[in-house]
């Protein structure tokens, strides 16, 4: 019994990770159809800046969390602006465009700070472990899963609650006509595109003190996060959630029961058979193309 | 481009016109030993060559029929893999002896060759395989996605994915393929007497002949029935399915086609670099081969092999050079950036609008407007 709760909490603690890196994802993917190779730099980018707030400034994780955010958005919207405006109409293309971006965030950074590996402190507040239905879960575990859970709800109302949310709605149902009806779209494309960067940072800084920091720590979460963002269906934010902690108890029960590797590839292999299948992923919404 | 070559008295002439790009990149790479005496810069040329092939390839079904595979290196990988099997298996192992288990397997206390293993011990079987297993994989994959009518991003996903997980298949079972270290130690390649040892000319010659053999094979099957309907799908899928054709059987058979050249290409570089390694089916380097295509123009598929030339040619100039050893990453990554953005068609798409500006000026004076590009790529 003890073990199967040790599963179930171990899922939902890379569960969580994903979400974290997918959320920003998600809304870059589901709402531009760009397909931002770059992502995983942006999370490299967020947990460089955690790195550099807390051994420069001495500024503690948690404070640091929303200059992270902002720095890491204002990249994001400079690439937008400057990069990806010019392909609109060619997603393809921004497959090409964003993994040139990625390259070359990737390089500047092991030029700035180098390409060693590099640790973040946790928080003092969460550095204990807590019992939990008889198992030891590490507090910051825990608390990675409500932010998880608190930032998707904070975009879900970002969407759905927002002026800017409403024209970005508009805008993916049809962009000719929200633009007839006054929405300035580039701007509204530059602002999520900064927004789903600085989500993508946070998940970084987040993930920073559970493992190393490297220059090429991004590119793992990109293929992962894509994953899961297929799965669960693009323009479904809710299908992002569900679809993230699927896919984290799966990998985390065939981990278990084989071994990384093997759990890797099974879930590949079902994630390509889904997709062969049903295109549009477990969880849609309707949206008129 | 295809739909220019009309069945008039210039057919021919047209022909002839487009054949020459082939012709003289070909001439050009057999020329290169005659200039280049050193045998190190020779197998270095070699390799470039064979990227190229490899990226004439993706430009085959990227290009030309308009599947993004991100998983090209997928067919290289096996190709590659394919020769390695059967020329370690040559090798005389310091522990097992004469024909016996390859060294890594006796380190893993392997007890006798597995199955999948031992057709290799015919170089014929994996010269052959080398080509088929690629093909073949790429045609049961080709299947399972557009008989589903699979199209687009999902294309690029499933590729990918497939390929990641056969090279974590790779290097996950160690004891029957070397792992993260792929197969080292080979034996030479010896076919009808001649050896070909991976720094002398006769490899290089080698790689230039399969370079022409596969270059002219996808020109006829682009300038062929089948090609010219395969450019159709890309353009308007739906139309031509309703004109009544099979489109999935021409997306498959133009998948495999592409995947057997990369086969070969795979297999070259094996006798050029004397191992096989599981980069060889890695992401970077399928992704790289996606970015030779589009520099050196995804619809052409000399352009294509002139793009991964000039790129890996000038990635191992700049990161040899002291100047650029830290940044040529940057350079690479922003020049990349600039043409996917103003050459959406490469250099390839350069070159034409150039010839399309001076032959306008000359129609002009002659008064003979025709249409001079009429089929926009939507990729």
């Amino acid at each position: 019994m003890d073990q199967f709760v040790q599963q179930i909490v171990t899922g939902l603690s890379i569960g969580s990770i994903l979400l974290l890196v997918a959320l920003g994802l998600s809304i870059i993917y589901g709402s531009m159809g760009i397909i931002n190779l770059a992502h995983g730099e942006f999370v490299m980018l967020g947990a460089y800046a955690a790195w550099t707030f807390q051994h420069y400034l001495g500024l503690g994780l948690l404070e640091s969390l929303v200059p992270i955010f902002l720095v890491v958005a204002i990249c994001g919207w400079l690439i937008e602006r400057y990069v990806l405006s010019f392909l609109n109409n060619r997603p393809l293309d921004t497959i090409l465009a964003t993994w040139g971006v990625g390259i070359i965030l990737q390089q500047a950074v092991r030029l700035l700070v180098g390409g060693e590996l590099r640790y973040v402190q946790l928080p003092d507040s969460l550095s204990d472990s807590t019992e939990l239905l008889g198992v030891q879960v590490p507090v910051y575990r825990i608390f990675l899963f409500f932010a998880a859970l608190a930032l998707f709800a904070l975009t879900w109302l970002l969407m759905n609650r927002t002026m800017v949310g409403m024209k970005l709605r508009a805008i993916i149902q049809d962009r000719a006509i929200a633009a007839c009806f006054g929405v300035n779209a580039r701007r509204v494309y530059a602002l999520t595109f900064a927004y789903g960067a600085g989500l993508a940072g946070l998940a970084g800084a987040l993930v920073s003190p559970l493992k190393s920091v490297s220059p090429e720590m991004g590119t793992g979460y990109v293929v992962d996060a894509f994953m899961v963002v297929v799965l669960g269906g693009v323009q479904s934010l809710a299908g992002t959630v569900f679809s993230s902690f699927i896919l984290g108890e799966l990998s985390g029960g065939i981990a278990f029961l084989e071994n990384d590797t093997v759990a890797k590839a099974m879930v590949l292999l079902a994630i390509v058979v889904l997709i062969r299948f049903r295109p549009e992923g477990l969880f849609t919404t309707h949206v008129r193309a | 481009m295809a739909t220019k070559n009309s069945p008039d008295a210039r057919g021919g002439y047209r022909l002839g016109l487009q054949l020459a790009p082939i012709i003289i990149v070909c001439a050009l790479v057999f020329l290169v030993p005659v200039f280049l005496d050193n045998d190190f810069l020779l197998n270095k040329a070699a390799r470039y060559v064979v990227f190229g092939i490899l990226a004439m390839s993706l430009s085959l079904s990227w290009g030309y029929a308009g599947i993004l595979n991100l998983g090209q290196a997928m067919s290289f990988g096996l190709g590659s893999y394919a020769l390695a099997m059967a020329l370690k298996l040559k090798t005389v192992p310091i522990q097992t002896g004469s024909s016996g288990l390859p060294d890594f397997m006796a380190w893993n206390n392997v007890e006798s060759l597995p199955w999948f293993w031992v057709p290799f011990q015919s170089l014929g079987f994996a010269l052959f395989a080398g080509v088929a297993i690629p093909a073949l994989v790429a045609a049961a994959l080709g299947w399972f996605m557009f008989r589903g009518r699979v199209t687009g991003v999902y294309v690029a996903i499933i590729t990918l994915a497939t390929m990641v997980v056969i090279n974590l298949v790779i290097i996950d079972q160690q004891r029957y393929t070397g792992g993260f270290n792929g197969l080292t130690d080979l034996a030479q390649l010896e076919v009808f007497g001649i050896s070909f040892d991976a720094y002398s000319r006769s490899t290089y010659y080698l790689v230039a002949c399969c370079l022409t053999a596969t270059l002219l094979i996808a020109f006829a099957f682009t300038k062929s029935r089948a090609g010219l309907i395969i450019q159709a799908i890309r353009d308007h899928e739906s139309r031509v399915r309703y004109f009544g054709y099979d489109v999935a059987v021409y997306q498959i058979f133009s998948f495999a086609l592409s995947a057997a050249i990369a086969g070969l290409a795979g297999m070259l570089y094996t006798v050029v670099m004397e191992f096989a390694s599981p980069t060889f089916l890695g992401v970077q380097l399928s992704l790289s081969v996606v970015v030779w295509c589009a520099v050196g123009g995804r619809q052409s598929l000399v352009g294509a092999f002139l793009g991964a030339v000039l790129v890996a040619g000038m990635q191992g100039a700049l990161s040899e050079s002291a100047a650029f050893v830290e940044t040529w990453t940057l350079v690479m990554g922003g020049l990349f950036i600039l043409v996917v953005i103003f050459l959406p068609k490469g250099l390839a798409g350069l070159a034409q609008t150039i010839k399309a500006r001076l032959g306008r000026r000359e129609s002009a004076q002659a008064n003979m407007s025709e249409p001079l590009e009429s089929t926009e790529g939507r990729l």
